[in-house]
C-alpha cells in the first residue's frame, strides 16, 4: 500500500483513528495502575493526580474512549446473530442492547466511584 | 464401527496421510476471546472511569473514591474490587496489543507481522496482567471487612 493511504479518504482515516484509540486508553490505564500502587505510600504520601494537565489528558483520552465504545459496540449488530422462535433478532436491536448495557454499567460504576468517595 | 470412527475429523486427518489434522485451534480461540472481551470491557467500562476519575474528580465536581487515601484503601482491600480492577486493566491490554500491532502493519511496518512483534505485543499484554496481579496483591492486603 502506498505511504499515507489512510489520509486519502475519510473512511480510511477514521479506521486508523479507531485502531489508534488503543494507545491513549492503554496510557490512561497504566496511569490508573500507578495510582493503585501509590496507595502503599500511606496517607501522608498519597497525592492523587489533579493537575490541569492531567484533566486535559483525560478529556482527550475520553474522546478516544467514546469513539472506541461507539464503533466497537456498533459492530455487535454485524457479528452477533440470534434467533428467537426461528426468527432472527434485528441487528439494530442487538446494537441497542449493547448501548443499553454500556449505559447501565456506566451508571453502576459511576455510582460506586462517587458513593464510596464520600468522606 | 470402522465407518463410524472414520467420520471423526481426527481420524479423517489420519487417513489422509500427510494431510493436516483437524485439531481445534485453541490458541487462536484464546487470543480472539481475549481480544473480543478486552474490547467489550474497554467499551462499556472505561469511559465512566475516565470521566469521573480523570475529569470530574480532579475538578472537584464530585467526590471520587480514589482521591482520598482512606476511601481508596478501604475499597482497594475488597477482593471483589481487586478482581474487578484486574479484569478492567488486564483484559483491554490484549485488545490493545492486537489493534496496535495491526495499526503498525496498516501503516506499512511489515516487521509488525512477524513473530518477534507478536511476542512483544501479546507478551506485553501478559506482562501488564502479571504486574497488575502483583500490584493488586501487594499494595493493600485483602480485607473482607
Amino acid at each position: 500500500m502506498p505511504r499515507g493511504w489512510w489520509t486519502r479518504r475519510p473512511h480510511y482515516f477514521w479506521y486508523i483513528v479507531r485502531e489508534f484509540t488503543s494507545l491513549p486508553l492503554a496510557l490512561w490505564l497504566l496511569w490508573f495502575l500507578v495510582e493503585i500502587r501509590r496507595a502503599q505510600d500511606g496517607s501522608a504520601g498519597y497525592h492523587p493526580h489533579g493537575s490541569l494537565g492531567f484533566v486535559i489528558f483525560s478529556v482527550i483520552v475520553l474522546l478516544f474512549a467514546l469513539y472506541h465504545s461507539v464503533t466497537f459496540l456498533s459492530l455487535a449488530g454485524a457479528i452477533l446473530h440470534f434467533n428467537v422462535a426461528d426468527r432472527p433478532i434485528p441487528s439494530q436491536l442487538i446494537i441497542l442492547s449493547q448501548f443499553a448495557l454500556w449505559a447501565a454499567a456506566s451508571v453502576v460504576v459511576g455510582f460506586v466511584l462517587i458513593y464510596f468517595g464520600r468522606t | 464401527m470402522t465407518e463410524h470412527t472414520s467420520s471423526l475429523p481426527a481420524v479423517r486427518g489420519g487417513q489422509e496421510g500427510a494431510a493436516k489434522s483437524h485439531k481445534p485451534a485453541l490458541t487462536h480461540l484464546f487470543w480472539w476471546f481475549m481480544f473480543a472481551q478486552g474490547g467489550v470491557l474497554a467499551a462499556i467500562l472505561l469511559p465512566v472511569h475516565i470521566l469521573i476519575q480523570g475529569i470530574l474528580g480532579p475538578l472537584g465536581i464530585v467526590p471520587v473514591v480514589v482521591r482520598h487515601y482512606d476511601t481508596w484503601v478501604n475499597i482497594l482491600g475488597n477482593p471483589l474490587v481487586k478482581l474487578y480492577l484486574l479484569v478492567l486493566i488486564a483484559f483491554p491490554f490484549f485488545h490493545f496489543a492486537h489493534r496496535l500491532r495491526y495499526l503498525l502493519v496498516d501503516l506499512g511496518v511489515p516487521v509488525a507481522r512477524g513473530v518477534p512483534a507478536q511476542v512483544v505485543f501479546y507478551g506485553g499484554a501478559v506482562a501488564v496482567s502479571l504486574v497488575t496481579i502483583y500490584i493488586l496483591l501487594t499494595t493493600v492486603p485483602i480485607s473482607f471487612g
